[in-house]
């Protein structure tokens, strides 16, 4: 691997980079947003008063950054920079190749994303378009590493052994973990400042993880994370100053394209993927609230953020109505056992002849929403960011502490 | 070293199977997503013609998406096949090659969507070539190159820029990395000037495609045949989508290609010959495109005014082209024949380059023998 007086060396350029991409991405995104509504990327925010177009994807900006601060940093870990133009000695081959190939992967994606955005593809390309971008790290993964097993915990030994190849199933794990990452953050949205600042604190959580393992045995895999974490963090936090309540800026699916994508990767690369999965405990359980509205068991809105009400200034639950005999039945009986264990607010005998019901939304804000009742959207955002904080906690907890009793 | 050969050929075998697959995936997706493009505001109109119909624009971001997929399917199996000869280093330089051209589409194609200013048409190629500059400079460091026989009694026969030194400072050495970063910024550019008539822009990077590929193919039992075969490894994918493109772009033109098809061409045509090491000959390859900028070049640097738009002035009643004495080939070329047909203007122009193909043969293998 490379040698030891150089790395701390690439780490502070990486952070010089990362700080020199938050104040680029600060003065790139206002030169641009007029560009983006004349080119008819533009949202209206349903959560306000006022009727202004407000620019989309600008996920775009903040991806196009960060590849070019990691295209000047390409060469930094491998050449000692101040000697010359001469070739290095120990020059870690393989190491580049992955740093390569992520990149490409991202670069992919981003591009991919945005063509999303732009075009309106259909709701199956958000699960083939990840899948695609995936196949240069895939390719990488093979021809680097080409390590599929798995070291099982405890109470499994007995009956396969300590290590078990998974193969080529391996390879569909590492494919879809992109697109769960992609969708995981792309689903947990819908007011101001959601998507980027729960894409911060999972950021920041992984850099945390790959600070405590710098000391450990597999620094270098800790090391390579770093890499990409820190410029992503940088020009992420120059998107979250316009993309905070009140947000000026729209980031568009690009954005948690490109989130998703970049955390996979250096999930996979990193080779900690079962720990990243535990930072996105919210994004999981968000998504498994939402597993009937998205299989259509229930009927399910074009939008599901909260509603806005004009005259409190609050936002509230939003609600889908919709008449019984529309649901299916494996949805209505979900729906009575959500009822039971009060997680779900159902009403029935709504509308004209009272028939009519109405469930809020299965969506993680709505169900907060439920608990908390009609809140400030500033709030709420900061609500749902602190679960996301306490949530790293527990992984913490359960990756240092639980897992001991799992694994030597 | 038969084992060797023969893993070649197998490797060579399965780019063109792949580039054809290429060509019939990009015929069936381009119609697919058409309309996509309309109701996403990119389209425009076309002026050569009488019909006011939306024709959607940027579809060679479709050649580029059939093209990522393929090259790397291609490179995996490549590595399979080829694993005696396709060391670390050309891995690199194959996934650093990739990264370039990737980022120059989604560049190009932000650039077709935002409309950027043309500044950005000088910078976003160089921006993009930073990967190719980056894994060349790690991979390769060789800066010497051969001088012609008038300059050897001065300086010796080789000469190496990256070691001239003044003052501790490898000036000379970041002059060639200087001319490969404009590289990219050249090729894209000098394919986008050369346009204006339907299948223009395709149509002439087929043929420097093509030109590239004999090139290769003639050198591939050179002594330096591993960089041209890395060359058609691309150039044969490139060649297999664009020719798909170009079924739907020749006249009359059901899709327009926009910028981002030049930023890829460009940016693919500069990848291979920087990647390839014959830079050289492969602007022999571009001579009408610099004969159209050289005689460009009082409107394009405002010494002359320069309107928008400069492509020829369609006669709605004849359905001839008349010269409008702006500074481009295209309307030299009118000067010279008189009022035509839009179709067999393009065939001209795409026959000139065809015959500058040749004459580029002829400089590189007869007389570069006396330099």
């Amino acid at each position: 691997m490379w040698s030891g007086l150089e790395l701390p060396f690439a780490l502070l350029i990486n952070v010089v980079f990362s700080v020199i991409g938050y104040f680029l991405t600060i003065k790139l995104i206002p030169s641009f947003a007029e560009h983006f509504i004349v080119a008819n990327l533009y949202g209206r925010d349903l959560n306000k008063k006022s009727d202004k177009k407000v620019p989309e994807a600008l996920g775009v900006i903040c991806g196009a950054i960060f590849l070019v601060c990691m295209f000047f940093f390409i060469p930094i870990p491998i050449c000692k920079l101040f000697i010359g133009w001469k070739e290095p000695l120990n020059f870690d081959h393989r190491e580049f190749i992955q740093f390569i190939g992520a990149l490409l992967s991202i670069c992919c994606m981003i591009f991919l994303g945005f063509a999303d955005d732009v075009l309106n593809l259909k709701w199956r390309h958000k699960l083939t378009l990840p899948t695609v971008a995936s196949l240069p790290l895939l390719m990488v993964y093979y021809t680097n590493i080409s390590n599929t097993t798995i070291i099982l915990p405890k109470p499994f030994r007995y009956i396969v052994g300590s290590e078990f190849d998974l193969g080529l199933l391996y390879y569909l794990y590492m494919g879809m973990l992109a697109v769960f990452c992609t969708n995981a953050i792309n689903i947990l949205s819908g007011i101001n400042g959601l998507e980027v600042g729960q894409s911060v604190i999972i950021c920041i959580s992984i850099i945390l993880h790959n600070l405590v393992e710098l000391s450990g045995p597999v620094a270098a895999y800790h090391r390579f994370s770093l890499y990409f974490m820190m410029p992503f963090l940088g020009t992420t936090l120059g998107l979250l100053r316009f993309n905070w309540y009140p947000s000026k800026v729209f980031v568009g699916d690009t954005f948690c394209y490109f989130a998703g994508m970049t955390f996979a990767v250096v999930g996979i690369l990193g080779h900690f993927s079962k720990t990243m999965i535990l930072f996105f405990i919210p994004q999981v359980l968000n998504f498994l609230y939402s597993t009937p509205q998205l299989f259509r068991l229930v009927p399910c809105p074009r939008h599901r953020l909260p509603k806005f009400n004009p005259e409190t200034g609050l936002v509230g639950m939003s609600k889908a109505r919709f008449k019984p005999s529309e649901m299916h039945i494996l949805g209505s009986f979900i729906i009575r056992i959500a009822e039971f264990a009060c997680v779900v607010d159902v009403k029935r005998g709504l509308g004209e002849d009272g028939q009519y019901m109405e469930i809020n939304n299965l969506t993680l804000n709505n169900f907060l929403l439920k608990i908390l009742g009609p809140t400030k959207e500033q709030s709420l955002t900061i609500i749902l960011l602190c679960i996301q904080a306490v949530c790293t906690a527990a992984a913490f907890f359960i990756r240092y502490y639980v897992s001991t009793f799992f694994y030597d």
